[in-house]
C-alpha cells in the first residue's frame, strides 16, 4: 500500500515537472518583445467586473494592443479603495476614479492626481426604490427613508434642490453597501451605481424606478483614467501608448459587446455573464454622448469639469480650488496623433 | 524597615509605569523622526504630531464618536458574557447538553464576523443593536469555554463535602463552581473586553454614522490619515481603559485568590 501511494506520488510530481518543463520553452521573439517592452502598471478601482475602463484594459491585454504600443501592461484590481494610495507610492502608474473623487482628494488632502481620459460621460450613481413605493418624482421622497453609502452624496443634494424637495423630510441613513436594505423595506430610496444594482435587485425579484441625477437638472461625469502629475510630466508617451491602446479596445468592445463580455469573464470566472453583460451595456450607453460626438470617445470638456466642481462647492463636498488641475487633454491628444477620430456613434 | 519595604514598592510601582510610557514615547519619537527625515506623505502615514493635532483640533468630534462606540461595546460584552454564562452552566452540569449545544457555539465561533455584519444590517436595522450583537457575537466563545471549564475545576474534597451535607445544585453551584471559576472567566473577560470593541467597529463599519467605526471608514474614504489614526489612538484609550478596569475588578473580586496573593508577595 505504502509502495502504491509513494509510487502514485512520484508520478505525480514528475507530471508536474513534466508540465512546468513544457510551460517554460526557451526564448522566443514574443518574449524578447516582452522583455523589450516598457511596464506600465494599471489597477482597476474595483474588483474585476465590466465596468468600462477595466473592460478596455482587459481586451487590450488579450488582443496584445498594449504589447503592440510596446508596453507590459500588468493587470491588477483593489479591493477596499487602495488604488489612490498605491498610486501616490509609485506601485501604480494608472488607476480608475470617479470625477467627483478626482476633485476631491485633488482639494483634500491635495494629491497630484490627473484625470487623462472620461469613461462615463454620465455620473454613475443613481437613485431607486421598489416599484411598489408608488414614488414618482423627487419630491415624493419626502417622508420616506433614503439610504446613502458612507457620506451623502452631492448630486442627491443638487437634485433635491433643482426639484424643490424638502431634505428635512426625508430620513438619511448610512445603509452600507447591501441592497437587500432596499428589498427588505429597511429604506425605501437607495444610492446605488446605476450600471449594476438595479440588475441585482431585479434579480432578487423587486423591480424598481430609477432616477439618475442627469435626468433631474444636475450634470454629473464618470469613471475616468487617473495618473499622478509625475507620470503626465516624465513619461506622457507611455500614458499615450497606454490610451491609444484602450481606445482601439474600445471600437472592439462596441463591435462585439459579447466578445468583450467574454474577455471579461476570464477576469471574472466567479461573476455571471449576464449581469456582466447589463453592466457593460449600462456602462456603454453612459460613456457617449453630445461631448463624445463633437471630439471623440474619452474626452472631457473644461465646461463638465466646472460644473461638477461648482455642485461639489455648493453642497460643501469641497472648497472652492483650481480644479483645471485636476485633468488633462495632452495625453488624448497624443494618443490619436496620426490617427483618424474613431468611436463616435 | 516597613519604610524600606514602602519605599521599595513605590520604586517598583514607578518602573512599572515608567517603563511602558517611555517604550511608547520612544516608538512615537522614532515614528515622527521617520516620516519628517523621509518626507513621508501625510497621506501615507501621518507623523504622531498630525494625528495629537487633529485630536486637540476636534476633542468633541472624538468623545462623542467615542462614547457611542464605549456604549455599544461595553452592552456587547455585557450580552455576550450573560449568554456564555448561562450556557456554560447548562454545559456545566450536563454532558448531553454539551454534546448538543458546542457544535452550535463553535460554528459562532468560526462564523467570520465580517461576512454576518451586513446581514445583521438588513435583520435588525440601522441602530446600536447590530453592533451589540456583533460585539456579543465576538465575547461569546472565549468566555463560554473558561466558564465551562471554570465550573468544572472545582476541588474534588469540596465538592464530595459538599454533597455529603445534602448541597443542593444551586448551592453547590453558587457556594462551589462559581467561585472556582472566576480565575477563568475573568481571564477570558480581559482577552473579550478589546474583542467587543473590535466587533462594535466591525459593526459600524457596515452602516450608520455614528461611532469610531464610522469615523474610521469615512476617514479612510477621504484618504484623511490624521483622522483615520486619531480615532484609532482613541479606540486604543478605549480599549486600555476597559482592560484596566477589569483587571482592576478581578483584583477587588479575586482578593483571596491565590495568584493575587502570590502578586503581593
Amino acid at each position: 500500500m505504502m509502495r502504491l501511494l509513494l509510487t502514485s506520488l512520484a508520478l505525480v510530481l514528475m507530471t508536474a515537472c513534466a508540465e512546468r518543463q513544457d510551460a517554460t520553452p526557451g526564448p522566443s521573439p514574443a518574449a524578447d518583445a516582452l522583455q523589450s517592452a516598457e511596464k506600465l502598471v494599471f489597477m482597476a478601482g474595483f474588483k474585476p467586473q465590466a465596468n468600462l475602463p477595466f473592460v478596455a484594459v482587459y481586451v487590450a491585454q488579450e488582443r496584445g494592443y498594449f504589447r503592440e504600443e510596446g508596453l507590459d501592461v500588468e493587470i491588477r484590481h483593489a479591493a477596499t479603495g487602495e488604488h489612490l494610495k498605491l498610486l501616490m507610492s509609485g506601485d501604480v502608474d494608472v488607476t480608475t476614479a470617479a470625477a467627483s473623487s478626482v476633485l476631491k482628494r485633488r482639494a483634500d488632502p491635495g494629491l497630484p492626481v490627473v484625470a487623462f481620459a472620461l469613461f462615463g460621460q454620465r455620473g454613475q450613481q443613481a437613485y431607486v426604490a421598489l416599484e411598489s413605493s408608488g414614488m414618482r418624482t423627487p419630491k415624493d421622497w419626502e417622508g420616506k427613508t433614503f439610504g446613502y453609502r458612507t457620506s451623502v452624496p452631492p448630486d442627491y443634494l443638487a437634485m433635491l434642490s433643482a426639484n424643490g424637495v424638502d431634505r428635512s423630510k426625508i430620513r438619511e441613513v448610512n445603509a452600507g453597501f447591501d441592497v437587500r436594505v432596499l428589498t427588505e423595506g429597511r429604506v425605501d430610496l437607495l444610492a446605488v451605481f446605476k450600471s449594476n444594482e438595479p440588475d441585482t435587485i431585479r434579480r432578487l425579484g423587486f423591480e424598481v424606478l430609477q432616477w439618475s441625477p442627469e435626468d433631474f437638472g444636475v450634470d454629473n461625469i464618470g469613471l475616468t483614467f487617473i495618473t499622478r502629475e509625475d507620470m503626465v510630466a516624465g513619461s506622457p508617451d507611455r500614458l499615450a501608448r497606454f490610451l491609444r491602446a484602450t481606445l482601439r479596445a474600445m471600437e472592439d468592445i462596441q463591435a462585439d459587446p459579447d466578445g468583450a463580455v467574454s474577455v471579461v469573464m476570464k477576469y471574472a470566472p466567479e461573476e455571471d455573464r449576464d449581469h456582466q453583460r447589463f453592466m457593460l451595456q449600462a456602462e456603454m450607453a453612459d460613456a457617449f454622448g453630445p461631448v463624445t460626438g463633437a471630439h471623440g470617445f474619452g474626452w472631457m470638456t473644461d465646461e463638465q469639469w466646472k460644473v461638477l466642481h461648482e455642485q461639489l462647492v455648493q453642497f460643501d463636498a469641497l472648497p472652492e480650488f483650481d480644479y483645471r488641475a485636476a485633468y488633462t487633454h495632452t495625453i488624448l491628444r497624443a494618443a490619436r496623433e496620426d490617427k483618424p477620430r474613431t468611436n463616435t456613434p | 524597615m516597613p519604610q524600606r519595604e514602602d519605599r521599595g514598592r513605590g520604586a517598583r510601582r514607578l518602573v512599572d509605569v515608567a517603563a511602558p510610557v517611555a517604550a511608547v514615547l520612544a516608538v512615537l519619537a522614532v515614528w515622527e523622526i521617520w516620516v519628517r527625515l523621509s518626507g513621508t506623505p501625510v497621506y501615507v502615514v501621518p507623523a504622531p504630531s498630525d494625528i495629537a493635532a487633529r485630536l486637540m483640533d476636534r476633542p468633541g468630534h472624538f468623545a462623542r464618536h467615542g462614547a457611542v462606540t464605549l456604549a455599544e461595546a461595553a452592552a456587547g460584552f455585557a450580552l455576550g458574557c450573560a449568554a456564555s454564562v448561562a450556557a456554560a452552566t447548562v454545559m456545566a452540569h450536563s454532558r448531553a447538553a454539551e454534546r448538543t449545544l458546542y457544535p452550535l457555539a463553535l460554528l459562532v465561533k468560526v462564523t467570520p464576523v465580517i461576512a454576518v455584519a451586513p446581514l445583521f444590517v438588513i435583520w435588525f436595522g440601522f441602530g446600536s443593536f447590530p453592533k451589540v450583537l456583533i460585539a456579543a457575537l465576538i465575547t461569546f466563545f472565549p468566555v463560554l469555554v473558561s466558564a465551562i471549564a471554570g465550573f468544572r475545576s472545582v476541588n474534588s474534597g469540596a465538592l464530595d463535602f459538599m454533597r455529603s451535607v445534602s448541597a443542593s445544585t444551586v448551592e453547590i453551584f453558587l457556594k462551589l463552581r462559581l467561585p472556582s471559576a472566576l480565575p477563568y472567566l475573568f481571564a477570558a473577560f480581559r482577552i473579550t473586553v478589546p474583542l467587543a470593541v473590535i466587533g462594535a467597529v466591525v459593526g459600524e463599519w457596515f452602516t450608520g454614522d455614528r461611532g469610531l467605526g464610522s469615523v474610521i471608514i469615512v476617514a479612510h474614504n477621504n484618504i484623511d490619515m490624521p483622522t483615520l489614526f486619531a480615532a484609532i489612538v482613541v479606540l486604543a484609550a478605549i480599549g486600555v481603559a476597559l482592560t484596566a478596569l477589569t483587571a482592576y475588578a478581578e483584583g477587588r473580586t479575586l482578593f483571596w485568590h491565590e495568584s493575587r496573593q502570590a502578586q503581593r508577595r
